[in-house]
């Protein structure tokens, strides 16, 4: 039962973490669209225009699926979202690094002080959120199956 | 309805509702329409008028084919050889730099351009808006 209580409050844990790092990550960029859509021109991988509809969108995503991950309601999905755009981000941080690009994450925005990204930090951070994304997933799953056979 | 697709429709309608929140608080300008300057950024009718050193951020291959009058070449690849010629006219008739690359998206500009405004920090320095696509226009 001890162990079980404990293993409740990891996983609580890692929902509070990714919650507060996806909010965190998005509030200032729904602030200043412009300059989150310049970061994402940095990665070279989208033109302009693409850039622009993903600056307008990403963040409010973000923000969603921030909160969602702590709403019964929509939490299931929001955890798979939050893995899928952590896998995506681990993805652009590869390819920049392998291109030596030298450019600004933009991760929690453009005003955070970061000129230049630390590809080893990035990839190591966002890996490891996946890990909690994986936690909390997997308890989902146990919970549901859970439910089915009560 | 099953409940995955429940609840992908509920983040899918919120998330459109805060992009459309972005759009109608002006947050964010509209996605369809070409931006003005961004910042650092000239219009070509604006250098024009002004006397600027043309600074192009091409290839060898593409400057050899054609460019601005004048221009010098300095991009990441000559950045050393090509330093030293800017430096050169720069302080011997210190105006606006401009640097231009390809197109509207090349981006090379910008980069450079944010170079050599660590390098000369008393220089007034800008990327062209729209590149040489706008000037063979």
């Amino acid at each position: 039962m001890g162990e079980m209580k404990q293993k409740s409050l990891f996983v609580l844990v890692a929902r509070l973490v990714l919650a507060g790092v996806f909010v965190m990550a998005a509030l200032p960029k729904i602030q200043d669209p412009v300059a989150f859509a310049t970061s994402i021109g940095g990665f070279r991988v989208i033109g302009p225009a693409l850039s622009a509809w993903v600056a307008l969108c990403l963040p409010w995503l973000e923000l969603v699926t921030g909160l969602g991950i702590l709403l019964p309601a929509i939490r299931r999905t929001s955890s798979a979202l939050i893995g899928l755009l952590l896998t995506l981000f681990i993805g652009l941080h590869v390819s920049a690094w392998v291109r030596g690009l030298d450019i600004s994450c933009g991760c929690f925005g453009a005003e955070t002080g970061e000129v230049s990204s630390d590809y080893r930090w990035l990839i190591v951070r966002n890996i490891a959120l996946l890990l909690a994304v994986a936690l909390v997933l997997r308890q989902d799953l146990r919970n549901k199956n859970g439910a089915l056979r009560s | 309805m099953p409940r995955f697709l429940r609840e992908i429709l509920i983040i899918a309608a919120l998330t459109t509702l805060g992009a459309a929140f972005s759009l109608s608080s002006g947050l964010a300008p509209l996605p369809w329409v070409e931006p003005e300057l961004t910042a650092g950024e000239i219009r070509l009718v604006d250098a024009r008028v002004l006397d600027v050193l043309w600074i192009d951020a091409r290839g060898e291959d593409a400057y050899n084919q054609g460019h601005i009058p004048d221009a010098i070449r300095l991009n990441e690849d000559n950045w050393d050889d090509g330093i030293f010629i800017l430096m050169d006219a720069w302080l011997g008739n210190p105006r606006p730099i401009i640097v231009y690359c390809g197109s509207a998206s090349c981006g090379t500009s910008k980069r450079v351009a944010e170079r050599l405004q660590e390098a000369l920090p008393a220089a007034e320095i800008y990327s062209l808006h729209g590149g040489w696509d706008t000037w063979v226009k």
